[in-house]
């Protein structure tokens, strides 16, 4: 999933003071499931709005609504009515939501409440980990099922470098060195000799440096 | 002190989930009353509410909170963790406490139709039909041979354990909304039965079994053998019993012959001697009157029956014969004995108290049929009998039981008669009750000691007919109460909102949810607890529970906020305010208080919010249930500091005392 952690109390505030009514847009797939921006999420950042707003006599109102999927236009559609009677609107989502409601509401004053920061997998409650990058070129077959371009601090191919120590990466000491990981994986799955084998060089023009990606499918056009 | 605003009758609505189960204890209750929920307001210290709902069904709510089985307690869930919950005593001290308040002893005074209907027999299943027809807007008029209406409540039952008293005034409470009682008016004698039927629209034969059976043994005819029914009558009556010696011998292992029993021990000061069929551990009587009679100085006998009473027309003792088995392969009653194994136990007086039947004789020969045994003809579901318009209920066909489960009886006649009057009512369906605690789960609940309610010392309370019981009191009595599980009042989840993320299946401490491959949800009710962490926690609001709502909660805050510019999040289990000025919303455990609850207290304008919590090695009533209070505290404040409030107006604060987890004094 993506997830998305909110932004500092003080830079919304900057954002929203300058607006009467606001219109907090949760968003109830990625960022609920990672606890960020869902619906109860959304209604404790208005909640703190309202009564900062309050102290600070600002004028106008605060209110939530919270739709599946802000990615989706026929979601946001179900909002249109809120959304264009809103002076702001402030989304819960990971960065694509506000960008799909500014695109599907041309006019609309859209701000993100959230900073996007990765794809990831659920370690437990309250704990997620960065798994992939979505370099387009997936690899991990021959890595024990282990992603090093998302989960090497230096995106290496060919590891661990010399700053893996007690497996830990030398960047912090909570961070594991992936390259420790896929060794042991490699190792149980005896397989080590693939960690013998240099890889070639990556192929990173299906990633995002490649420039902007789309993506369509074949098939079946309405 | 501010009041606790948060568990009103309003606020307050357990097992009201899609799934319709219900608590164990209601489901058990012959009457189904709502035992959780008046056991939280009693808790919560509200009597009369908490009166109020035991009314709702129970036509003697005084009465039955002192001398009841209480099927309920045997089905209670805590049972499983230490004791069952004092369930019979709890409704004791919601009458008593309600009392004290002055409220709670108003009748409604229903508005009654041309329709009447004759009820013969005003114990209390007749009282329970009256009280319901009444309701039903019916007229009832009830006939009582005897001179004071209560029928075996008031000739069967002894005043050390239920007073008089007590009695008259649950009955005052009925003739308050408008039931006639004709006492001293014998059906049969007094008026005829047709002539009755032909004067209302229905009659209710609820007649009880008011005649004691006596034995088919040599010297029976002695002066000294007495009856228990008419013995227990001249008693209650405070006649005067001549007939009864210094060494009284009664037949029979029952409740009626334990109350004979504790009864000539305090008539006669003598030595009483219970003699029974059944080895202890068969005897029919509930333990607790056992211990109760044991305890005055009865002796019991067990494993014996009458062969013969010895004496030459006064009573001089009493021949026994070993008891076999008292009952067969199927478990039917059908004593065998070992007729060579003979002792005989002196004494000047014998009582037979082995069992009861009806007098059927005031219905002349034009009443309702009877089998070839004597007994009404009856169809159990319609509570008829075969003349129309005609119906009973009652031990007269259900045979002999608990009081309340005469008047649950009497209540289904009087649906009954109010369907065949057109009035528009109908049986209601049987409850389903959840299931029993899965073993693990039974053991993450901390124990609390059963309250016991206090007693007049023994060799005092033989001397007299005055009350045994003393009640719990208001200390013990809302501390037992904070002892209810809350079963079935868990979490309630909506399908339609949740996005099967899981983090309910993560938290929960007792693995309550479960998620299918599909991430469609179903939340246990037999393993939910009710602590609330889940509904904290769920990102989709798809999680309330039945045991106040969110709605509710904020409810309270507004109320709580009326009185006070402070809030206390309070726990209800410890019987313990943390903030005594703030205003009071007591949750099961503030692991229920969301970070969304918090900031909706400080936006309806507290200035200060005070939560309890539990220390790590005393937590109290959920096993991890003060790790999220001490979270969403820090969330909170978190919170707080950012919008530039005060963090530390949010005031997290331990509950030392803790009065109910702990033994009773």
């Amino acid at each position: 999933m993506i997830t998305a952690e909110r932004k500092p109390f003080e830079q919304i505030r900057a954002v929203t003071d300058q607006f009467g009514k606001v219109l907090v847009v949760g968003c109830n797939t990625c960022v609920a499931v990672c606890l960020t921006g869902g619906e109860k999420e959304a209604e404790v950042l208005a909640s703190q709005l309202r009564i900062a707003r309050g102290q600070d006599g600002i004028a106008g109102s605060v209110e939530t609504v919270t739709v599946l999927r802000q990615c989706e236009n026929e979601y946001l559609d179900a909002i249109s009515e809120q959304v264009k009677a809103a002076d702001l609107v402030l989304s819960t989502a990971c960065s694509i939501g506000p960008q799909g409601i500014a695109e599907r509401f041309p006019g609309v004053r859209v701000a993100p409440a959230m900073n996007t920061n990765m794809m990831a997998v659920v370690k437990g409650h309250h704990h997620w980990a960065e798994y992939c990058v979505a370099c387009g070129d997936c690899g991990i077959f021959n890595t024990g099922g282990i992603c090093p371009i998302a989960r090497c601090a230096k995106t290496l191919i060919n590891g661990p470098c010399g700053g893996s120590q007690g497996g830990r990466c030398e960047i912090s000491p909570d961070v594991e060195c992936v390259w420790q990981l896929i060794h042991d994986q490699l190792v149980s799955l005896g397989l080590e000799e693939n960690l013998r084998k240099i890889s070639g060089p990556k192929k990173w023009s299906s990633a995002n440096t490649g420039g902007p990606r789309s993506m369509k499918k074949e098939g079946f056009k309405p | 002190m501010a009041q606790d605003q948060t568990i009103t009758r309003h606020f307050f609505r357990p097992g009201t989930g899609d799934d319709g189960l219900r608590p164990p204890c209601e489901v058990a209750c012959p009457i189904h009353t709502d035992a959780q929920r008046y056991i939280q307001l009693v808790a919560a210290g509200r009597y009369a509410d908490a009166l109020e709902v035991i009314r709702d069904t129970n036509a003697l709510p005084q009465s039955i909170g002192r001398i009841c089985a209480h099927p309920c307690e045997d089905a209670c869930r805590r049972g499983q963790v230490d004791e069952p919950i004092a369930i019979c005593n709890i409704k004791r001290e919601a009458s008593d406490g309600a009392k004290a308040e002055g409220r709670g002893y108003d009748p409604p005074r229903p508005q009654f139709g041309d329709r009447k209907v004759a009820i013969i027999g005003s114990g209390p299943s007749g009282l329970a039909a009256a009280h319901d027809l009444a309701l039903m807007g019916i007229r009832p008029v009830v006939y009582e041979r005897q001179p004071e209406a209560g029928g075996f409540l008031r000739t069967g039952i002894l005043n050390y354990r239920l007073p008089k008293d007590i009695l008259d005034e649950d009955i005052a409470y009925i003739t308050g909304m408008g039931v006639e009682i004709r006492t001293g008016v014998a059906i049969g004698e007094d008026v005829g039965f047709d002539e009755l039927a032909a004067e209302h629209d229905a009659v209710l034969i609820a007649v009880g079994l008011s005649e004691s059976r006596s034995l088919p043994v040599a010297g029976v005819d002695n002066r000294g053998v007495l009856l228990a029914v008419p013995f227990l009558e001249a008693v209650n009556a405070g006649r005067e019993v001549p007939e009864l010696g210094k060494e009284i011998i009664v037949i029979g292992g029952g409740n009626v012959a334990i109350d004979v029993a504790r009864s000539a021990r305090r008539v006669s000061g003598g030595d009483v001697t219970m003699v029974c069929l059944e080895a202890d551990h068969e005897m029919p009587a509930h333990d607790w009157e056992v211990r109760d009679a044991v305890a005055e100085g009865v002796k019991i006998v067990c494993s014996q029956g009458p062969n013969a009473i010895v004496g030459d027309g006064q009573v001089e003792g009493l021949e026994m014969k070993r008891c076999e088995s008292v009952f067969d392969e199927q478990g039917r009653f059908a004593p065998t004995f070992c007729e060579t194994e003979l002792s005989t136990l002196p004494g000047d007086t014998v009582i037979i108290s082995i069992g009861q039947m009806s007098d059927m004789s005031f219905l002349g020969g034009s009443g309702p049929e009877l089998d070839g045994r004597g007994i009404l003809v009856f169809d159990r579901e319609q509570c008829a009998t075969t003349r129309r318009g005609v119906f009973a209920s009652g031990e007269v066909v259900t045979g002999p039981g608990a009081a309340v489960s005469a008047m649950a009886s009497g209540k289904r006649a009087a649906i009954a008669i109010g369907k065949f009057l057109g009035v528009d009512v109908d049986f209601p369906a049987e409850p389903r009750a959840v299931n029993e605690l899965p073993g693990y789960v039974a053991g993450m609940i901390n124990k609390g000691a059963r309250r016991s309610v206090p007693a007049r010392p023994e060799d005092e309370r033989v001397r007299d007919f005055g009350e045994v019981e003393l009640g719990l009191g208001e200390v013990d009595g809302r501390c037992e109460a904070s002892r209810c599980l809350l079963c079935a009042a868990g979490a309630r989840y909506s399908e339609t909102r949740c996005i099967s993320c899981l983090t309910c299946v993560r938290v929960c401490p007792y693995a309550a949810p479960e998620a299918d491959g599909n991430g469609l949800l179903k939340i246990d009710p037999d393993k939910c607890q009710a602590c609330g962490i889940c509904f904290t926690q769920c990102p989709a609001k798809a999680i309330d529970l039945a045991v106040l709502s969110e709605d509710d909660i904020r409810a309270a805050v507004d109320a709580a906020l009326e009185g006070s510019g402070e809030v206390e999040f309070g726990c209800w289990y410890p019987q313990t305010r943390v903030a005594a000025e703030a205003g009071a919303v007591m949750l099961p455990c503030t692991a229920r208080l969301s970070l969304g609850l918090v900031l909706y207290a400080f936006e309806a304008g507290a200035g200060r919010v005070h939560v309890a919590v539990c220390s790590e090695d005393d937590n109290g009533r959920f096993v991890t249930g003060h790790r999220q209070t001490r979270a969403v505290v820090e969330e909170g404040r978190r919170a707080l500091q950012e919008i530039g409030l005060d963090p530390e107006a949010l005031v997290l604060t331990l509950v030392k005392e803790k009065k109910c987890l702990k033994p009773q004094q």
